[in-house]
């Protein structure tokens, strides 16, 4: 049965002719980091356009503070930390502390029942038909009307912070794991089949890593809205947190700080999604999108 | 036993013996379609013995049921009445004495050339140790002229590079039966034709039983000692013709023959027949 060794090859050309590899040029380095320099021109631009409208006087300083007296407070809030024994502490690094904390707390518990719920529900018809009411249930009333709930159940604690990050996070994860999982390439599993797989061999070496990119997808989607729910759980109530904070530079006509958290928020997103991306696209780069 | 068999007269088998290794008798498969609350049959009374050894194409209009068929061979799907045996034993379910060639390539995106090769070896135990493992995914990744590739991943891969990567796999675990469901559907016409003649080749060294689906006569003539034409909705041999060009068959001078034409001829006719019915959606 075995192939002999003479047998030619396919459309026989040498492999090693096929793969060079390219010089570098500025052409290519413009292609490869020329993004990053516009978008390094592009945000010097906005904050000093921001800078001149506020100086020049068109707006008032109560409503938009100069881009440096954001940044101020931003080096402020983010450099100094309340001294020991304070009770409420007026430092962004603290607060941040504390949001990221919760926030993390409650994606690794959102992530913990999420994808496995996910998964079960992809995987098992019964699970499927049980769990899904609840699930579309919840995840289409606005989280927000269930704070007030909360603060009755739990009163301004972690735990209300954590359960409305989870409550948030939960659902485009459980609902990404289980599409993927109900997705998965119909060949790919007769491949898999032919060639001898069984029942738990599909599942964990089709399914799971056809769902992979998915649940991914799922955690990005989640923490964007964890932060959200985090931080109306704080502007409902409390004494820490950047959601407390921004409603406390605003009580007290604090423009530039309040600035300055919501600068620390968008970062901190954008941050936490990119990372998702990189990780997206490094065990799913067959899935990449290059314009994105 | 029935009036389907015939012995091959192909250059390559004119010296062995008919030697059946899959007997299908009276096999009737088919699906439950759930909304529709109907049961739909795919295939019925399909009677014929494939022998070691030879190269048997499946031709018929889209919808025949040419791919539940080799479903049937590979044991993906379980037939409602009649058998299919391999070797003298019933199927069952997939075994590592079949292998198949997916149309779609069916590679798992997430593993390199080399890991979608070895695959077999991770879901059977062929008694093979490592060393004899990785020979083989050597030399059958060289077979296709993937050497250089091994570390690729198949969306980085051109179509006709994907299919050589599906062949691979499955000629990895030499099993005795290959089933290609449309291998060559989805590649270009110039690759296309070099694969073909590339698998007339190495089907003829490694004396592998295939049966082939296609929609190209061409294609089916070329490479089939016997072409099993199978009509529209529910499926059935409509007729099996025998094609008696000699091997290697891929130079020139083939399709001028008398014979490639005459085959031509008439393969096309039945075919049409068919096609007819099911752009008719069926009724007769």
């Amino acid at each position: 049965m075995s192939v002999s060794g003479e047998v030619k090859t396919v459309l026989s050309t040498d492999a090693s002719d096929r793969i060079t590899k390219t010089k570098w040029s500025f052409r290519e380095l413009w292609r490869r980091y020329g993004a990053w320099g516009i978008t390094a021109v592009n945000l010097t631009c906005f904050f000093l356009l921001w800078e001149a409208f506020v100086r020049m006087g068109f707006v008032n300083e109560l409503f938009l503070p100069k881009a440096s007296d954001m940044f101020a407070a931003l080096w402020h809030g983010l450099t100094t930390s309340a001294p020991p024994g304070a009770s409420v502490s007026g430092s962004i690094r603290d607060h941040l502390l504390f949001t990221l904390t919760n926030l993390g707390i409650g994606l690794a518990i959102s992530c913990m029942l999420g994808i496995p719920a996910g998964l079960l529900m992809g995987g098992n018809k019964y699970v499927e038909t049980i769990l899904s009411p609840y699930i579309w249930a919840l995840a289409s009333v606005p989280r927000v009307a269930l704070v007030p709930l909360f603060i009755l159940l739990l009163g301004f604690t972690v735990k209300l912070q954590i359960t409305i990050v989870v409550l948030s996070a939960i659902f485009p994860i459980i609902i990404n794991a289980w599409a993927g999982v109900k997705t998965t390439d119909k060949s790919l599993l007769a491949a898999a089949r032919v060639f001898g797989a069984n029942r738990w061999e599909l599942y964990t070496k089709v399914v799971f890593p056809f769902t992979l990119p998915f649940i991914i997808a799922g955690v990005q989607q989640g923490i964007g809205r964890g932060l959200v729910g985090v931080v109306i759980a704080e502007i409902f109530g409390g004494s820490s947190g950047l959601g407390y904070l921004i409603k406390r530079a605003a009580d007290t006509f604090n423009s530039s700080l309040m600035y300055s958290v919501l600068f620390v928020l968008v970062v901190v997103s954008l941050g936490l999604v990119q990372a998702t991306r990189w990780l997206e696209s490094y065990v799913a780069p067959w899935r990449r999108i290059d314009s994105l | 036993m029935n009036v389907m068999e015939s012995e091959p007269r192909s250059q390559l088998l004119s010296t062995s013996r008919a030697n059946p290794l899959i007997v299908s008798k009276g096999l009737t498969v088919g699906y439950d379609l759930f909304r529709e609350r109907q049961r739909l049959t795919a295939l019925t009374d399909i009677n014929l013995t494939i022998n070691r050894g030879e190269f048997i194409v499946l031709v018929g209009p889209s919808g025949c049921g040419k791919t539940t068929f080799i479903n049937a061979i590979s044991g993906l799907v379980k037939p409602w009445a009649g058998s299919i045996t391999v070797n003298g034993k019933q199927v069952t379910g997939p075994g590592p004495d079949r292998a198949m060639v997916f149309q779609d390539y069916a590679l798992m995106p997430w593993r390199t050339v080399e890991s979608n090769v070895r695959m077999p070896f991770e879901f059977q135990n062929l008694g093979l140790s490592q060393e004899e493992m990785d020979e083989r995914v050597r030399r059958y990744i060289n077979l296709v002229d993937l050497t250089g590739f091994e570390k690729s991943l198949p969306h980085e891969l051109s179509g006709g590079m994907k299919q050589r990567v599906g062949i691979a796999r499955a000629l990895v675990s030499e099993p005795d039966i290959l089933l290609a469901d449309e291998p060559f559907a989805a590649i270009d016409a110039m690759t296309r034709e070099a694969m073909q003649s590339e698998m007339e080749r190495f089907v003829a060294k490694t004396q592998q039983t295939v049966v082939f689906i296609t929609h190209s006569i061409d294609e089916a003539i070329m490479l089939g000692d016997r072409v099993v034409v199978i009509s529209y909705r529910p499926g059935r041999i409509k007729e099996v013709v025998d094609v008696n060009i000699p091997r290697p068959r891929f130079n020139e001078d083939v399709k001028t023959l008398p014979e490639y034409t005459r085959l031509r001829d008439h393969i096309w006719r039945l075919v049409k027949e068919e096609a007819i019915q099911s752009s008719r959606g069926g009724k007769r």
